[in-house]
């Protein structure tokens, strides 16, 4: 019975974290390659070499910098569409903290969307509403993006509330409260003055905050990549991200968080306040869809289409792919979140320069999140675990099976996460 | 059958390797035709990990399985139904809402023309159920039937299948025992008419009374195996231990102080019927006393204690805690007012399972000004502490603080418990089952640390469904059946069957101790 006596487990658990995130992203794009391939070859008008272009773009497509004279690909440095990737990260990295923070804290919350919704329509009221001739643009830019924070945060809440007083499941709670944000948020907009009237060739667009002079200052990152939408809220998601690292990993606050998501009862038993933890994280994260929704809007540059309210904004949806993609992890999602835009300006790319179109990027990321889901598979498999086997019995030792495993009736009852030790039934049984 | 070797199985040489552990090590196990072979051994010895090998759930490094003499090559589960093993699980495998026939059968029913055929099977049963003396219900659901006659139902299911290899996995850890008693009687039945018994069990009072051999493993590797009419339950326990293990704890007597804990007239709804679960009970607990709260498990205990730890809400009575109404405190406000408490169940509250060692160690105290910084977590002081505490209360796990507790062995995370708790050095301390599921010398090491608390001058409440328990570190006795207190004990004063009677049921006396 000697001790499990290697480099630390967390260690190698987050090393092969990023490998089996990093595989996934590989077959992804090698299955959306794949795709370009058999379309190539199934159709009449296409050839194999306009299919090696597309492939060489879905690998290569942020430092595409068009064809040349002879027709050519071409591949170098491409600020804009380094610019325009971190231009599009920024809201997508703040919902995948928001879905992150919550799957921490043992919620899923897929309310990201309409805490969206709702952040959106307080920045742009804020925004819009408080005369700039009265009130400095940089504060009012400040207070649109705490309205926006603040809208998502009480948009968040009530799912935490409903699961916490009510025991109401918050993944039906978030759908029900992102339809009542999309359908609120149209007739809040459709009622307001705030329809831009003045370009009159468009309907059912809001105003673009720079109309009121409100606008994300740009803090030369439009000097460093050129012709891009880049502003500085890209630094003001990455100083969240690293918040909301802290909070979780290096306070009390965070420790109570995760304990309730981890195991509601034992927090309750340590005397943390369950029911509290569930609502401040729920409102955590929904301020942190709002924050997304107020960063993209305060760029100054995006203008929201109101009276789409039958579909609900897919940056919200995307925060899943992004959080699940980084494992939960508030610093991965920053990557993540880059790498998925890194996947539109791809999409955007192979629309311009070939024949194909970008919805091939949207089966790459269907692959991904496929893959990403299954993340705790391949890290088992990358562990060279075969089949369920306890993974570290302690030196105490420990009766390695879950003796409740055995029955001849139930072979469903292997255990059933690999790499997870086998104490649980063991103990379960002795009730 | 005469002709057959004299060993229906036989595990020979068995070796079985987990990453960073050899949990079965060069193992022999033979079992005789007829016999009752008990298979002893703490938490973490190797017993589990060998029943899964002999069921197909692992496939051994080393060594063979034989059955009648001849080798055989279990692959999973279906194989070792085909050779004719059985196992009654410790918790059983029932469909609560299927009736007792229907839950024989199922997976092995009759049909005609696709459509079940019951009256052949009802006969069989019915017919094994005589033979064997199992009294059953077969009309009955299983939801309704008590734990002694579900446990029966998992025999009959090994006998429909006609198993001649029956394996009872800690079979008296749920029973009454009355229950127990009924059970021995049974397994020796079965044993007579020669169905071929292995006995899973870290209970030597048990092992003692029923088996006539038995195999003690000690970390993976076979100790011996030995005639059990020719050895002491002192010897088996030094075999399974390694060390002399003291059975029973030294402890003086009590020089009970001032009430700690008082508990009058305290009411608590159940959440699973109309009834109250506990009713109108009320004691006292004093400083430097053990009150130990007997009675089979679902009588009341668990609310009761969930009512004065705050877990739940008290419909009427008042708790005092030193001396302060704690009847609707939170439960922060309890921990802080001076009550630690060892969790009944271990996993669902007493540790959060994907949290670290050092994480699980300071789960009642992170808070303290000891461990925090304005809201800020001081790790330094945490594995400063935690370091003190894996020393002091031997905790041991895979890589010390930062050990996942999910991976450590039962003993180990109910040790981090117990240090947690009587560190945080408090005038109360609820211990629920504090030695669930712990071996020989965990109990023992848990029991010389609650007597030792109570020589300190805690208090101590301690509520269990061991009777060798309530018996040894006892100084009052309260019995607890359908949620009232029907007697109460001192320590020492009431025998074993006595005490049965009344957590069954049979008897109640007035309170102050009088005996029926």
């Amino acid at each position: 019975m000697r001790q499990t006596n290697s480099a630390p487990l967390w260690k190698r658990d987050g090393v092969r974290s990023v490998l089996a995130s990093l595989l996934s992203i590989l077959i992804g794009l090698v299955g959306g390659s794949l795709i370009i391939l058999i379309v190539a070859l199934t159709s009449k008008n296409l050839n194999l070499h306009s299919a090696w272009e597309a492939i060489r773009l879905v690998f290569l497509g942020l430092f595409s910098t068009g064809r040349d004279a002879a027709g050519g690909l071409t591949f170098g440095f491409n600020p804009t569409s380094v610019g325009n990737m971190l231009f599009r990260a920024t809201p997508l990295i703040l919902t995948g903290l928001s879905v992150a923070v919550a799957f921490k804290t043992g919620l899923f919350n897929i309310g990201a969307p309409g805490q969206y919704l709702a952040g959106t329509a307080a920045t742009l009221f804020v925004a819009l509403e408080i005369p700039t001739t009265v009130v400095p643009a940089w504060i009012v830019w400040i207070l649109a993006f705490l309205a926006g924070m603040l809208a998502g945060a009480v948009w968040g809440s009530i799912p935490g509330m409903l699961k916490a007083l009510l025991n109401i499941n918050e993944v039906i709670a978030c759908i029900m409260t992102n339809w009542i944000a999309a359908n609120l948020v149209t007739w809040v907009f459709d009622i307001s003055n705030l329809k831009n009237v003045v370009e009159n060739t468009k309907s059912g667009y809001i105003y673009k905050t720079s109309f009121n002079g409100v606008q994300t200052p740009k803090l030369g990152l439009d000097k460093l990549f050129e012709g891009s939408q880049v502003n500085g809220g890209i630094l003001v998601a990455i100083l969240l991200a690293v918040v909301v690292y802290i909070i979780l990993t290096r306070t009390t606050f965070g420790y109570e968080l995760k304990a309730c998501g981890a195991n509601r009862h034992a927090a309750r038993y340590a005397g943390i306040r369950d029911k509290r933890s569930i609502v401040l994280s729920m409102a955590i994260a929904g301020s942190l869809s709002g924050a997304a929704a107020s960063l993209y809007y305060l760029s100054g540059n995006t203008e929201f289409f109101w009276s789409t309210y039958q579909s609900l904004p897919a940056t919200g949806f995307n925060g899943i792919a992004v959080a699940l993609l980084a494992v939960n992890n508030p610093i991965a999602v920053v990557f993540a979140g880059i790498f998925m835009s890194m996947l539109d300006i791809v999409g955007l790319q192979m629309t311009n320069l070939t024949a194909y179109n970008e919805y091939i990027t949207d089966v790459i990321i269907a692959v991904i999140v496929y893959l990403a889901a299954f993340s705790l598979v391949i890290k088992s498999w990358l562990a060279g675990g075969h089949r369920a086997k306890p993974a570290h019995p302690a030196g105490g030792g420990a009766d390695a099976p879950d003796p409740n495993a055995i029955p001849t009736d139930a072979p469903g009852e292997v255990p059933a996460a690999p790499g997870e030790a086998p104490a649980e039934g063991k103990e379960a049984r002795e009730k | 059958m005469d002709d057959a070797p004299e060993y229906i199985i036989e595990m020979l040489h068995i070796t079985k390797e987990f990453p960073g552990i050899r949990a079965n090590d060069d193992i022999t196990l033979q079992l005789r035709r007829g016999e009752i072979h008990a298979l002893l051994g703490e938490n973490g010895a190797g017993k589990s990990t060998l029943m899964s090998v002999l069921f197909g759930m692992y496939q051994p490094e080393e060594g063979i399985i034989k059955k009648d003499g001849q080798v055989v090559d279990i692959r999973d589960p279906n194989d070792a139904t085909a050779l004719h093993i059985g196992m009654v699980h410790q918790h059983f495998k029932l469909v609560e809402v299927f009736t007792v026939l229907d839950n024989i059968i199922l997976g092995a029913e009759d049909t005609k023309l696709g459509f079940l055929s019951k009256k052949e099977a009802r006969r069989k049963v019915q017919e094994i159920s005589e033979r064997y003396g199992l009294r059953v219900d077969l009309d009955a659901k299983v939801e309704d039937i008590t734990v002694g006659m579900q446990q029966r139902v998992e025999i009959l299911k090994m006998l429909y299948r006609d198993n001649e290899i029956l394996i009872f996995d800690e079979p008296t850890a749920v029973l009454t025992p009355q229950e127990i008693e009924e059970l021995i009687l049974i397994i020796r039945n079965l044993a007579k008419e020669g169905k071929s018994i292995l006995f899973i069990s870290h209970k030597l009072n048990e092992i003692m009374e029923v088996s006539d051999r038995v195999t003690v493993l000690r970390k993976g590797r076979c100790v011996g195996t030995i005639e059990t009419a020719k050895t002491t339950k002192e010897e088996l326990s030094r075999m399974m231990v390694g060390r002399p293990v003291q059975l029973v704890v030294d402890k003086g007597p009590a020089h009970p102080g001032e009430a700690v804990l008082t508990v009058e007239g305290l009411t608590v709804p159940s959440r699973l019927h109309k009834n109250d679960a506990v009713k109108d009970v009320s004691f006292q607990v004093r400083a430097g006393e053990i009150v130990c709260i007997a009675g089979i498990d679902g009588n009341g205990q668990t609310e009761c204690v969930y009512a004065i730890t705050g877990l739940e809400k008290a419909s009427r009575g008042k708790v005092t805690l030193c001396g302060r109404d704690i009847t609707d405190a939170p439960i922060r406000t309890r921990s802080k007012d001076g009550m630690s408490h060892i969790p009944e169940d271990r996993h669902k509250h007493g540790l959060i399972l994907d949290y670290t060692l050092e994480e699980n160690l300071v789960l009642q105290r992170y808070y303290e000004p000891q461990f925090q910084d304005h809201g800020f977590i001081r790790f330094d002081a945490v594995r400063e502490y935690a370091d003190s505490l894996i020393q002091q209360y031997d905790i041991r796990s895979g890589q010390g603080p930062v050990t996942r507790v999910r991976s450590m062995s039962g003993g180990n995370q109910q040790k981090a418990i117990v240090a947690r708790e009587i560190d945080r050095d408090l005038p109360l301390i609820v211990a629920v089952q504090p030695t669930r599921g712990l071996d020989v010398g965990a109990i023992e090491y848990i029991h010389k640390q609650l007597v030792a608390q109570r020589d300190a001058g805690k208090a101590v409440l301690l509520v269990s469904l061991e009777l060798d328990e309530v018996m040894n570190l006892s100084d009052r006795i309260l019995v607890m059946y359908e949620g009232e207190i029907v007697g109460e004990f001192r320590g020492g004063e009431v025998t074993v069957e006595e005490l049965g009677l009344y957590m069954a049921g049979a008897r109640r006396a007035q309170k102050e101790g009088k005996r029926a």
